[in-house]
């Protein structure tokens, strides 16, 4: 009786060379494999089904993420737009508020503007040094000692000047004064600056209504005669002389445009 | 039984790799090479030839091709892969990464010899049998990188630090 005993090794080199020989065959005579086929593509379906399902949520994920990714770049582009239109109409107004207070100021008077140069406040100090930054110098026709004046009335004079700036001393300043006069009351004062602007050197017990009008009488030489300074408050006296406290009319902190007048005695000898 | 069950589970990712809404490189990948790889652990040379021999039948049903010199290059990668990580005792991630790049290049290396001698032209020469190499080595990289993991998950020093932390 002969034993088969059956030996892995020797096995599957028999079974890979009987099948390289069907593969010979296979190749010489080509079978349909319909049935075969059917039966990989039957197995293979649900495989497949399940693997695109994951891809195409894969896909709508990925195209979901770049939607947002556009979107929020859209998003920070017109964040940024809305942030540069916000600045310009800000200049905008700015500008605009300027052109307003400039074409009001130069309607206020009429007959100054031959000589007179429209300048833009672009800086003010009202607390300390109580002036204005100008943007007009020498090369515009600004001059030291010029009068500068705003919309409701006189602001100061020209202390210091650059070629295209200057600089105006307010009215406020302590080392401000003016020749001004009262309505009404013949004698002339001297307005002078400080804390509280006012008027000095009327006779004793002078009797000035409130709210009076405080206009310029040009004889220190600076400011035309008849501008406004302000308006007369309560009256006191102060030794020899009749003290008024004047409320000055032009207001440094909202003024953008100036008004400055040539030297009144400019080419005088 | 484990191993049964991942080689179904490998020709079902092998069709699914095919899949048309999948990156059109995954088709390249031969998942069922990675159980020939697993075998090695498990089996002599014979046996992991036996694994080879099935993985490459099944895979030459599945492309449709001539039945044979699949089965044929799945042994001799069994066999290949069987006998160099037991000669250099390879372990953790050098196993998988060269057990999947030898059993792949070696399979398609026989492949293509064995039907270059029958007279017959392959579906795809070296190109095609590059893909095939790198992909299923990256499948390899992917498994090593998760076995590390479900390792350093079940360790024992992990276990050790979470009863500590309770205490």
């Amino acid at each position: 009786m002969v034993h088969v005993r059956f030996r892995p090794d020797l096995t599957i080199i028999l079974i890979c060379a009987g099948l390289y020989v069907g593969a010979a065959a296979q190749a010489r005579n080509p079978w349909g494999q319909t049935a075969l086929s059917l039966a990989v593509a039957t197995a293979a379906a649900p495989a497949v089904a399940l693997a695109n399902a994951v891809g195409s949520a894969w896909e709508d994920f990925r195209t979901g993420q770049r939607s947002l990714r556009a979107t929020l770049d859209e998003l920070g582009r017109l964040r940024g737009d809305s942030a540069e239109l916000r600045r310009n109409n800000q200049l905008l107004s700015a500008e605009v508020g300027e052109l307003r207070q400039g074409s009001r100021l130069l309607a206020a008077y009429p007959s100054l503007l031959d000589h007179a140069v429209l300048a833009r406040v672009v800086a003010r100090d009202l607390l300390r040094t109580h002036t204005l930054r100008l943007d007009r110098g020498t090369a515009e026709g600004v001059h030291a000692d010029s009068a500068v004046l705003a919309e409701t009335g006189l602001l100061g004079r020209v202390d210091r000047v650059l070629e295209h700036s200057s600089r105006v001393q307010l009215l406020s300043h302590p080392a401000a004064a003016a020749a001004a006069t009262i309505p009404g009351i013949n004698s002339e004062g001297l307005l002078v600056g400080g804390d509280q602007p006012h008027i000095t050197g009327l006779p004793p017990y002078t009797k000035v209504a409130p709210d009076t009008v405080v206009l310029s009488t040009g004889s220190e030489g600076i400011y035309p005669p008849g501008m406004l300074f302000g308006l007369a408050m309560e009256s006191r006296n102060e030794g020899l002389f009749t003290i008024v406290p004047v409320q000055l009319s032009a207001r440094p902190t909202e003024i953008m445009v100036v008004l400055v007048l040539p030297p009144v005695n400019k080419g005088a000898p | 039984m484990k191993i049964a069950v991942a080689f179904l589970a490998a020709i079902l990712l092998q069709f699914g790799l095919t899949a048309s809404h999948l990156w059109w490189v995954f088709a390249a990948c031969q998942p069922v090479l990675l159980v020939v790889v697993a075998s090695a652990r498990r089996f002599d040379p014979v046996g992991v030839a036996w694994t080879g021999l099935a993985a490459g039948l099944a895979t030459d049903l599945m492309a449709e091709r001539i039945i044979g010199p699949g089965g044929i290059a799945g042994a001799v990668a069994g066999v290949v892969v069987a006998v160099v990580v037991r000669r250099f005792e390879m372990v953790g991630p050098l196993y998988w990464i060269v057990g999947s790049l030898l059993a792949s290049a070696c399979s398609e290396l026989v492949w293509i010899l064995s039907l270059v001698t029958l007279g017959v032209k392959p579906d795809h020469m070296w190109i095609g049998a590059f893909a095939t190499v790198a992909m299923t080595g990256a499948a390899g990289f992917l498994v090593a990188a998760a076995e590390r993991l479900a390792r350093a998950w079940k360790s024992p020093e992990r276990r050790r630090r979470r009863v500590l932390r309770r205490l």
